[in-house]
């Protein structure tokens, strides 16, 4: 199945090659958890904001298709 | 003393006579400084329904204990007054290199008191040759009418290179009411129309020069911890800090992400240009280098130049909540356009948050048409970066369509019969959070004492950014005692003196609980003080419920602490935070409550006893 991957900021570097714009368009197993992709892609696991689709999550929850996984630095701003 | 010098300047301006006041140790540590020591003397002073621009009204800037130590971030000032924007206290905070230079004129507090007849400054020197500041009230005849960084430049040719200006620009002197103080040319105490006061009392500037050294209780201890603490934000640093590499611009992505990015005067959360805003816009193509303010280990400030676009200018910014209210407020999605409307701001003295909000009113307004092109002037569409452009000179300047902005949106858009298209909150025009995906804000934004502020108790940091913690931003749980906390934890950052980037992060426990462990170690060293987390916080909450008791009588009810229709009914319509609004009437009881105050949103007579207030 396909999600979509946003990296953030100095988190970008993370991305595999080829992606553009902080985002990337990926193809995972069914059941796949965000803590597998972000491994996957050696992204720290720790002091980072997870949005699945915008809204808070963990590195448990399992991905659906088409769901836009986004991680950033927490890091206060404003 | 340590931390504070106790030492309060008077500056009468009506009468040009100086004097200078000792204050009582206690009476510094139950108030903290900053903030808490300006509330006092408005409470004590100043009629609170003072019209903001009559004589009458004081105009107080105040640093705090850590202001000028070694506390990283211990850089900022406070200008607090009765606001011409809102009818409610102002307590405005800059950092730089100004709030620094002014603790070390050995003086913590200047009250700029009456008008002058004539343009004049202040010009306050310690430079060392005598025991005290020497105090001179000159003529500006010659600077009024001066842009900002014009003003600066020839006030540091004829006082000291080595001096510190704060200012106003072109708007302040026309009483915009959303007209701010700038001081180090760049950086304001932008909000609520602080600039208006000074210029409504014939005071261009205030400029400082000091050699004096804040004495400090425990030095060594002191600069240990601040060690401490500064290899820690070396190691976030190396570790890739967003805030050193894209400054503030890092959030429209974030805050687009989650849905509550202001969009189109906050018709919705969701801005299809964010991508021409975000922080690596303006790293690769507009950044200079970063900037730091005095003793700052973080560095979020941006040096920033316009070459190579179809504008032209240098100058320091954006931020995010320029971003954010001049960018896709306005449905702008080039940074270029943004950072010069955001150069025009600082050269004419305003706040970029209620100039980009109020130019997204009167375009939602000629949107619906309520305005026409006769009116304004010109044709004024989102997205238009031409037009915001001019208004923000206009404006400045009180000229054509720009005498009706300057007034901010709420009186504009209640003069054309429609004040429910103003996003603000007393007044005072909403930060970048849209509170339907952000509720804590929404509380905060209806509650706080200056009108909507995020720099009022800031929940964004954990509903947002997951700092110390992560919360849900969508719901209310828990959300007025986390309110009344920030607020409390807010009022004691600005009353000692700290800048929040660093305070919540790393003067705090790291909790939910977010209590504020080494800020109360940190103050403690600095002043002798015995607080402790507790008597610290009851020490934010005694200056917190005085200002709101300020704001009583002047004749806030309950009926103030409240949202536009559009926070309140009107749907999100899309976007991660779709369907919601701010459940401001479930929050409301409850946070009251929290406070001590009565159902009208008055401190309650055992509340203000408690606390050692008096009415």
């Amino acid at each position: 199945m396909n999600i979509t991957l946003k990296l953030f900021t100095s988190l970008r570097r993370y991305l595999p090659e080829g992606c553009s714009g902080g985002a990337c368009d990926l193809e995972v197993d069914p059941g796949t958890s965000v803590g597998e992709v972000l491994r996957r892609y050696g992204v720290p696991t720790e002091g980072i904001v997870i949005l699945v689709n915008g809204r808070s999550a963990g590195l448990g929850r399992v991905l659906e298709e088409d769901d836009v996984l986004a991680v950033f630095h927490a890091l206060a701003g404003g | 003393m340590f931390g504070w010098h106790g030492k309060v300047l008077r500056v009468d301006l009506t009468a040009e006579k100086t004097s200078v006041e000792e204050i009582d140790p206690q009476t510094a540590k139950d108030y903290i400084g900053g903030r808490g020591w300006a509330i006092k003397i408005l409470h004590e002073e100043v009629d609170p329904t003072v019209d903001p621009l009559s004589p009458d009204n004081k105009l107080i800037f105040t640093t705090g204990p850590l202001t000028g130590t070694p506390a990283p971030t211990g850089n900022r000032y406070m200008v607090t007054t009765k606001a011409p924007l809102t009818g409610a206290i102002a307590c405005s905070n800059s950092g730089g290199m100004y709030p620094t230079e002014m603790k070390k004129t050995g003086l913590d507090m200047i009250v700029l008191e009456g008008r002058a007849e004539r343009p004049v400054y202040v010009w306050i020197n310690a430079d060392g040759s005598g025991d005290e500041a020497e105090v001179e009230i000159r003529p500006a005849d010659h600077l009024w009418g001066m842009r900002v960084p014009e003003a600066t430049d020839a006030l540091l040719e004829e006082t000291d290179e080595k001096a510190r200006v704060s200012c106003i620009g072109p708007a302040g002197e026309r009483l915009v009411k959303i007209a701010s103080i700038m001081n180090d040319k760049h950086r304001a105490a932008g909000r609520s129309g602080v600039g208006a006061v000074m210029g409504s009392k014939n005071l261009k500037a205030v400029v400082v020069r000091g050699t004096l050294d804040t004495p400090l209780a425990e030095p060594d201890e002191m600069r240990e911890l601040s060690r401490q603490v500064r290899r820690e934000v070396a190691a976030d640093v190396k570790k890739g800090s967003t805030l050193r590499e894209y400054g503030t611009a890092y959030v429209p992505i974030v805050t687009n992400e989650i849905g509550i990015l202001p969009t189109r005067n906050f018709q919705t959360g969701v801005f299809e240009g964010v991508d021409g805003i975000t922080g690596e816009v303006l790293t690769d193509k507009y950044l200079v280098r970063p900037k730091a303010c005095f003793g700052c280990p973080i560095g979020c400030g941006r040096r920033t130049t316009l070459e190579g676009s179809i504008y032209e200018g240098k100058g320091e910014g954006p931020e995010y909540e320029t971003i954010a209210s001049l960018g896709s407020a306005c449905g702008l999605d080039d940074m270029a356009a943004v950072t010069k409307a955001n150069y025009l701001c600082n050269e004419l003295g305003m706040d970029t948050i209620s100039t980009g909000v109020t130019i997204a009113c009167a375009m939602e307004m000629m949107e619906k048409g309520i305005l026409s092109e006769e009116d304004v002037g010109m044709e004024l569409r989102f997205g238009d970066a031409d037009a915001v452009i001019q208004l923000v000179e206009q404006t400045g300047y009180r000229e054509g369509f720009g005498d009706v902005l300057a007034e901010g949106s709420y009186r504009m858009a209640e003069r054309f019969g429609v004040p429910e298209l103003s996003i603000t909150a007393k007044k005072q025009e909403f930060p970048g959070y849209d509170p339907r995906g952000s509720k804590g804000m929404g509380l905060l934004y209806a509650t706080s004492n200056v009108g909507a502020s995020h720099m009022a108790g800031d929940l964004a940091y954990m509903e947002v950014f997951g700092v110390p913690k992560k919360i849900d931003p969508l719901t209310i749980d828990r959300k007025p005692w986390y309110i009344k906390h920030f607020e409390d934890l807010f009022t004691i950052i600005d009353a000692a003196g700290l800048c929040v980037f660093l305070s919540i992060r790393y003067l705090c426990d790291g909790t939910y609980e977010v209590q504020p462990t080494r800020m109360t170690e940190m103050i403690n060293l600095a002043t002798g003080a015995d607080y402790t987390v507790e008597s610290l916080m009851e020490a934010g909450d005694r200056v917190y419920t005085l200002e709101r008791l300020f704001l009583s009588q002047a004749g806030f009810t309950r009926a103030d602490d409240t949202l536009p229709k559009r926070m309140l009914e009107e749907p999100m319509p899309d976007g991660p935070a779709a369907g919601h609004v701010v459940e401001l009437d479930e929050m409301l009881p409850e946070f009251y409550e929290l406070r001590g105050w009565d159902e009208n949103g008055v401190p309650k007579d055992e509340k203000l006893a408690e606390l050692g207030l008096n009415r």
